[in-house]
């Protein structure tokens, strides 16, 4: 479609490797090459440890100087101009200017000491050397221009009076404030919610085609690629594995790595019995067919219960003042009901109150108002004593398999210790027979018994952190984001393996996400919560299909639906 | 605001409640009848008769608590057991050579601190941060005692720089003669452990997303540090001065009594070499009383550079 | 089933941690000088060495044998004439009881209801000794003129004199920094675990303390115990000197409390106290460790500076600090060798100390989150 000699940055041979003590060294990325064309988003794709991150900070010269080395034949050429052999004043005098860079926390990337106004000069005096005056209102223009409202005043806010989204665009000002010609996206909706990531990446879209600038967009997420790319590069441990233009990765890509990123996930419209997960393309088994048979979800309404939920709430507080106290109403008013064997969804954005309401039904937390019906009996109301026998069988898989086994306990210790808090089994050798069982059935090998957290990746501490919950034989399970912190191809591999158990031991899962569409695969029920209050709550296709509450649709339409052909050409210039 | 001020007061009444029972514990019970402690110093039977009805020693607990706070609120904690003068007029008259040496002490340390510190952040990982970081280990396992012998012995004593010691009567002499050695003194032993500390803060800093965002911005290295890391590292440094204002009133004990200077530190050592109470415990508890203040002014402070601290 | 097979333990986090440790030169270069002084300190103590350190071995302040023995006369100027810096303490020499007639005239003033209970001379003891040593000391036969690292005023062996300081200044200083960090870290696990009037409770507990400056509160104590000796330093420094270790360990505590490692021990039924010293304390140990290892350097000058000023160890014990004491006079005669040693020694102790505190630091960090 465009010519190729329309081509404003092309990387070749990129290596970089970071020393990591006297002896070792990794090399992040192994001699890769690509080229970012002139007014179009190319998109770099990959999961943790691809090297994509390292590869935009080597274009804007930003590796740490310290530990980290560049290959003898590494070239980032930018019109005619190896960016590598730069001067470090002219590189300087790029950056921010001609090259800009967005980044994935936006709290933490803006100053907190000096106001969103006083960062967007800067750059306008550094770069364009405009005068005072002139730098105030052509910041006001360009915060206009994002999106924020009443700039005039805005301008002279704090980032943390911001939200995150409006901390976003303000990032977004301050990259284009020099009418860039290559805008670097790294991650910048990964850590914001779903209709808030929408609304960062329509924004990109308009700037790039307004501007006419190109944009290197740096994600692991394939569906925010469809929506918003024009070329895709697949990264992998430092490699390319494809790269092409957007239509022919999705339609017909020709790397088992690739296939394998977008058929792992998920996805709103088809509900396999059990997702391909990596291994199935990588070693070219028979991928699962399209057409196989799909799972049906839903309840039928004669289910038997296992936990009810009644008029549930939960407030913190804050102190104010000398004796004040002010109230935060984290949940209020949560009403459910648990099927035997089901799977409830639990939807909602940051703040919702989701996690709160798992960790109060467990009394994690302690309520502060409501029941919790657990076989009839009030749980909430039980003296700790008496509730330890029914806390055990409900159990909970938190988001963060990093920090949710005690680094300093062995895996063995990690599962026998609920055993011998409980008395489970009559003796050591029993307990440690179950725990050899465990992590057969997780897909662990035994020899993990002896090994400590460290060693193992996030999905294989999610499966013992899972073993570690199977060990008291539950009846419910909470998963709280609990494959959120994974990366695509490994959370295939956890649903499944949750999907597997569920089958075998008919427990009933509360499946708390932030994401829509994991919920949809997992869940019969699903209840969309807002600001610590039901919505809505239907079963899970239903919801899908017909949502009725508004901020359910809201939710609904702002989920990246990846490819889904070809998009109306840029406007026309002039 | 001044609400905020005045709740901040009123919060620190239970610290303070708790200063003066730790005070009045150790003294009272801990220290026990001041007649066997005053044995030596003071041999007139009816001197010490008067302090103990002074202090209420055969009253039951609580009064003699209520005599204390009384003595506080009122500011009259009588006379010194060894020099008879009014506590209130030792401080008055010692506070001032305190303040003379350390101020210009702190001022001095805290600039040269930053700029080393600056420095040596600057040159992370080099040669010369390597040195001085190894020259501050170094310097700072010496005892605060050893500088200051060597000092006053080979400044002044040998070579004859400055006086030995001693104290004038008009401030330009006492500020420009005899509080120089014992400031350079000072200095250079609060230089090593500062350096190092600060050097943590502005590093910290550095690692900061923030000060990616301002590189990829195109700033210069120097505006980075000077405008974007020193704004942000300014807060802890703030936080290490004002724990040192104290400090700064009981005085630098050992250099004012190595250079016989008449501040509160000197006056402390020697009310404690005499068993002088009533010296001991005004002193304690209203450097207590001072602590609270500068922490609240500490606050406040934070708020001028802080957006995000917000006085409720 | 296969418990007896010989199984693969694998490395835990502080193995990690040593292992790490031994790639660090520094670290391990100070780690051997800090073992070096622990083990003369067990020496000492012990009476295997220095245990004659006060047998007065040489002349009256014996220079060091490189510099050959004192031309007696060249020193006499500057000997006669200094004016002493301070006010001389009693004369030990001398050996006159200060108390003595204080306490007479306390014992005859004193009611005689009250008569029964004796009022003992604290310095009595000592001043005997110091007596006896003084009769014995005349009549030794042969004084050296030169000592390895000189003599002190009495002849001493001023090496000897070192090691039995070591040995006090370490002691004071390992000791006291245990017992802050046994309350830093008890005071601080309870408050930043249970937050709440408990955490309230320590917090005002902590500020008391730290409203009144660190040196002032120890002269403080000082001067109404009004004794001496190792123990009452120890408690001392002790006593007053938790109080940053505790606002870290609350710090940690407070942080680990919430981590989802503690809330899936809560989910498994594990008590409070087994996720307050089981789970979260090896966690937090590496700051206990070094927080402790800054301590014993801070006590050390602490001591060094109390014992300095006559508040410190008792007047029969040598430490780094009563030999500056004396050596500060010395100086004033160009005897430079106590004072030199007491640095050296305190320097080279120090340093090694600080030096392998960035080391365990370094290694300790606990990366693998």
């Amino acid at each position: 479609m465009k010519p190729v000699h329309d081509i404003l940055v092309s990387i070749r041979d990129l290596r970089v490797s970071f020393r990591l003590d006297r002896t070792t060294a990794f090399e992040a990325v192994k001699g890769i090459g690509f080229d970012i064309p002139v007014d179009s988003t190319v998109a770099l794709v990959g999961e943790s440890g691809s090297g994509k991150s390292v590869t935009a900070l080597a274009i804007l010269g930003l590796l740490p100087k310290e530990n980290s080395t560049l290959g003898p034949d590494s070239r980032i050429l930018y019109r005619d101009r190896n960016l590598l052999q730069l001067a470090h004043g002219e590189m300087r005098k790029l950056r921010g200017c001609d090259i800009s860079m967005i980044f994935q926390e936006p709290m933490s990337s803006l100053n907190p000491l000096f106001t969103v106004g006083f960062q967007l000069i800067e750059v306008l005096a550094e770069h364009v050397g405009l005068g005072s005056r002139q730098a105030r209102t052509r910041a006001i223009e360009l915060l206009r221009e994002v999106g924020i409202p009443e700039p005039e005043t805005k301008i002279d806010a704090y980032p943390f009076q911001l939200s995150g989204g409006q901390q976003q665009r303000v990032m977004i000002a301050m990259a284009i404030a020099c009418e860039p010609k290559l805008l670097i996206a790294d991650e910048p909706t990964t850590a914001l919610d779903v209709t808030i990531q929408k609304q960062i990446l329509d924004l990109i879209a308009e700037v790039q085609k307004r501007r006419r600038m190109s944009v290197l967009f740096i994600t692991h997420d394939l569906a925010v690629v469809g929506e918003i790319a024009d070329h895709v590069v697949v990264m992998r441990d430092g490699e390319i594995r494809e790269q092409g233009p957007v239509q022919r990765i999705f339609e017909a890509p020709q790397d088992s790595y690739t296939q394998a990123l977008l058929l792992c996930r998920p996805q709103l419209a088809r509900r396999p019995r059990r997702l391909p997960v990596i291994d199935d393309f990588l070693n070219r088994a028979p991928a699962a067919a399209p057409d196989a048979p799909e799972r049906s979800r839903g309840l039928r309404g004669d289910e038997a219960i296992v936990i009810e939920v009644r008029h549930l709430g939960k407030s913190f507080y804050s102190r104010e003042g000398l004796f004040g106290k002010r109230e935060f109403k984290a949940v209020s008013d949560v009403s459910f009901k648990l099927a035997k064997g089901k799977t409830l969804g639990l939807v909602g954005e940051s703040g919702s109150g989701k996690t709160t309401v798992g960790l109060t039904v467990m009394r994690l937390h302690e309520a502060s108002s409501g029941q919790v019906l657990f076989e009839g009996k009030d749980l909430l109301a039980m003296p700790p004593g008496v509730a330890m026998q029914y806390k055990r069988r409900i159990q909970i898989v938190f988001q963060n398999p990093y920090s949710s086994l005690n680094p300093r306990f062995t895996i063995g210790q990690i599962l026998m210790e609920p055993m011998q808090i409980h008395r489970l089994g009559s003796d050591e050798q029993e307990r440690r027979n179950m725990a050899d069982a465990l992590l057969e059935k997780v897909g662990l090998p035994g020899t993990s018994f002896f090994k400590y957290p460290h060693e193992f990746s996030g999905g294989q501490r999610q499966r013992i952190a899972i073993a570690r919950c199977l060990t008291m034989k539950p009846d419910v399970l909470i998963c709280d984001e609990s494959v959120s912190a994974l990366d695509v191809s490994v959370q295939a591999q956890v649903l499944n393996l949750l999907q597997d158990l569920q089958d075998e031991y008919g427990m009933s899962y509360i499946f708390i996400s932030h994401d829509l569409a994991v919920v949809k695969y997992m869940a019969d029920q699903v209840m969309v919560m807002n600001e610590g209050e039901i919505v809505e709550i239907a079963n899970s296709d239903e919801i899908y299909l017909r949502p009725q509450h508004p901020y359910t649709k809201k939710l609904l339409s702002s989920i990246p639906r990846g490819w889904r052909g070809p998009r109306e050409s840029p406007i026309a210039p002039g | 605001m001044l609400a905020y001020v005045v709740r901040r007061l009123w919060q620190t009444v239970p610290t303070l409640l708790g200063v003066v029972l730790l005070v009045f514990f150790l003294f009272t019970w801990v220290g026990g009848d001041p007649a066997y402690l005053l044995a030596g110093k003071i041999s007139n039977p009816e001197q010490i008769d008067n302090i103990r009805r002074q202090l209420g020693i055969d009253q039951p607990i609580y009064v003699q608590l209520w005599i204390f706070i009384k003595q506080i609120v009122s500011g009259d904690f009588g006379v010194s057991w060894a020099t008879n003068e009014q506590v209130s007029d030792i401080f008055l008259t010692r506070l001032g050579p305190s303040l003379t040496v350390l101020v210009p002490l702190l001022v001095v340390d805290t600039l040269l601190a930053i700029a080393a510190a600056m420095l040596v952040a600057y040159l992370r990982g080099s040669l010369t941060d390597r040195m001085v970081m190894i020259g501050c280990t170094v310097g700072q396992s010496i005892s605060i005692l050893v500088y200051i012998i060597v000092f006053q012995y080979l400044l002044a004593y040998r070579l004859g720089w400055f006086p030995v010691q001693g104290w004038g009567n008009s401030f330009a002499e006492n500020l420009f003669t005899f509080s120089l050695l014992p400031i350079i003194v000072g200095v250079i032993v609060s230089l090593a452990p500062d350096t190092r500390l600060y050097r943590t803060f502005f590093l910290d800093e550095i690692n900061q997303d923030y000060v990616r965002t301002a590189r990829a911005k195109g700033m210069s290295e120097t505006r980075v540090i000077w405008v974007h890391v020193m704004r942000n590292a300014s807060i802890p440094i703030i936080t290490n001065v004002m724990i040192q204002l104290p400090g700064l009133l009981v005085g630098a004990f050992l250099i004012e009594r190595f250079f016989s200077i008449p501040g509160i530190g000197r006056e402390v050592l020697l009310a404690v070499e005499r068993s002088d109470f009533p010296v001991i415990k005004a002193v304690t508890v209203y450097v207590a009383i001072a602590t609270m203040i500068t922490n609240l002014l500490a606050d406040l402070l934070y708020k001028a550079v802080d957006p995000r601290v917000q006085l409720k | 089933m296969t418990t007896a097979t010989s199984h693969a333990e694998s490395p835990g986090l502080w193995v990690l941690a040593w292992r790490r440790f031994r790639h660090d030169r520094v670290g391990l270069v100070s780690f051997d000088i800090v073992l070096f002084f622990v083990a003369l300190m067990a020496a000492s103590w012990t009476g295997l060495i220095a245990s004659d350190w006060a047998r007065e071995v040489g002349v009256s302040n014996a220079p060091p044998t490189f510099t050959g023995p004192k031309v007696a006369s060249a020193r006499l100027e500057h000997a006669a004439a200094p004016e002493p810096l301070r006010r001389d303490k009693s004369d030990e020499s001398a050996a006159v009881d200060p108390l003595a007639g204080v306490l007479a005239e306390i014992r005859a003033s004193r009611p005689p209801a009250a008569a029964d209970t004796e009022i003992v001379d604290p310095l009595a003891d000592v001043l005997a000794e110091i007596r006896g040593r003084s009769g014995s000391a005349s009549a030794d036969e042969t004084r050296a003129a030169t000592l390895i690292f000189g003599g002190d005023k009495w002849g001493r062996d001023v090496l000897k004199k070192t090691i039995k300081g070591t040995e006090t200044s370490m002691f004071v200083g390992l000791a006291a920094a245990a017992l802050a960090a046994l309350l830093g870290t008890v005071f601080g696990a309870l408050a930043g675990y249970y937050g709440r009037w408990i955490d309230d409770f320590f917090n005002w507990f902590y500020s008391v303390f730290t409203s009144i400056p660190y040196l002032l509160l120890i002269l403080s104590i000082a001067a109404v115990l009004n004794q001496k000796g190792t123990m009452t330093v120890i408690l001392i420094l002790g006593l007053t000197g938790w109080t940053g270790i505790f606002r870290l360990i609350r710090a940690e505590y407070m942080k680990h409390k919430v981590r989802e490692y503690v809330q899936a021990a809560d989910a498994i039924g594990a008590s409070h106290m087994r996720r307050m010293f089981v789970h979260i304390f090896p966690n937090v140990s590496h700051v206990v460790l070094v927080q402790l290892s800054l301590h014993v350097v801070l006590f050390i000058k602490s001591e060094v500076v109390l014992s300095f000023l006559g508040f410190g160890v008792g007047v029969d014990t040598v430490s780094w600090g009563s030999m500056l004491n004396e050596a500060q006079t010395e100086l004033l005669l160009g005897n430079w060798w106590q004072l030199a040693a007491a640095t050296a020694a305190m320097a080279m102790l120090v340093t090694a100390f600080g030096l392998l505190t960035d080391a365990w630091r370094d290694a300790l960090d606990p990366k693998l989150k």
